[in-house]
């Protein structure tokens, strides 16, 4: 192995891996990124978007199980395990309220009932109802 | 002579195919990729828990909490459903759970979830923040009573 071998081995191919990857990760004109890159404190000029779930398709359960028969009432025909739902949360406010009377203060129980009584009321009721079903929770957060 | 080629943009669709056009005028505010994690994310998380996650993003007004709660009785199924509004440009994240839902979810876990929602947007992960809030709130949440997902 001569000397030029040698160099050509043992430093140019290195350097040649290294100067690869290095264009690779440094030199624009790569991929492309699509969207905004958001960066705290910047000013947000875009319009309010709204993202929902995918309503769960007609086909993918049998018609009968659990379904409305109330055509139109829902645009996506997703209230039907939704309203069941009501009625299984409606049991499950009588469970923890029998639960928890012994354990936490009276008043947050009394509010459970209320609005479980309400979401059943709202379930028995057919069509979407706009009010308000009873308290809001959830928590705030600033960064 | 070469001269100012002058045609004006315009949209091709009907009415019937205008609404399904994704590539004109629309606000691209996250890449495909990101589309996609935030749509399985919500997708998945509402299927499993039985609730109906939703997410705003977008300005929030002056009364944030206000707008929240007033977005959440307009979307449908308000007693079931849990909002995560953010507003990126104010840095504020608000999250309404409806009267059903705030049993299985309560303030405090709601809390918890925002907290490590604001830690990712703080370091600029407004996707990641996301998809790991609606994870921990998911998982919170359970299964519903009655519900075989498996």
């Amino acid at each position: 192995m001569t000397v030029v071998e040698t160099l050509l081995v043992f430093v140019v191919a290195p350097l040649a891996v290294y100067v690869l990857f290095w264009a690779l990760t440094y030199l624009p004109g790569g991929r492309k990124r699509q969207g905004v890159v958001y960066k705290p404190g910047q000013p947000w000029d875009h319009e309010p978007v709204w993202y929902e779930p995918q309503p769960r398709n007609a086909p993918a359960h049998a018609a009968g199980e659990g379904d409305t028969q109330a055509v139109g009432s829902s645009l996506y025909g997703e209230t039907a395990s939704i309203s069941s739902g009501h009625g299984a949360s409606g049991d499950g406010t009588g469970v923890l309220t029998s639960g928890s009377g012994s354990g936490s203060g009276s008043s947050t129980v009394g509010s459970s009932v209320i609005a479980g009584t309400r979401g059943a009321t709202a379930a028995s009721a057919d069509g979407p109802a706009p009010a308000p079903g009873g308290p809001l929770g959830g928590a705030r957060g600033t960064w | 002579m070469t001269r100012v080629l002058d045609a004006e943009p315009h949209d091709s669709g009907t009415d019937v195919t205008a609404p399904n056009r994704a590539d004109e005028g629309y606000d691209t505010i996250f890449s495909y990729r990101e589309l996609a994690r935030l749509d399985e994310a919500l997708t998945m998380s509402s299927r499993e828990t039985g609730l109906r996650f939703t997410l705003y993003i977008g300005d929030l007004g002056p009364k944030t909490r206000i707008r929240a709660e007033e977005l959440h009785a307009r979307g449908g199924d308000p007693a079931d459903s849990v909002l995560l509004a953010i507003s990126p440009g104010q840095r504020v994240i608000e999250v309404v759970t409806g009267a059903s839902a705030a049993r299985r979810l309560p303030d405090r876990a709601c809390a918890l979830a925002v907290l490590s929602m604001t830690n990712s947007f703080s370091s600029g992960d407004l996707v990641g923040g996301i998809v790991n809030g609606l994870r921990q709130l998911s998982d919170q949440a359970g299964h519903p009573r009655g519900a075989r997902t498996h």
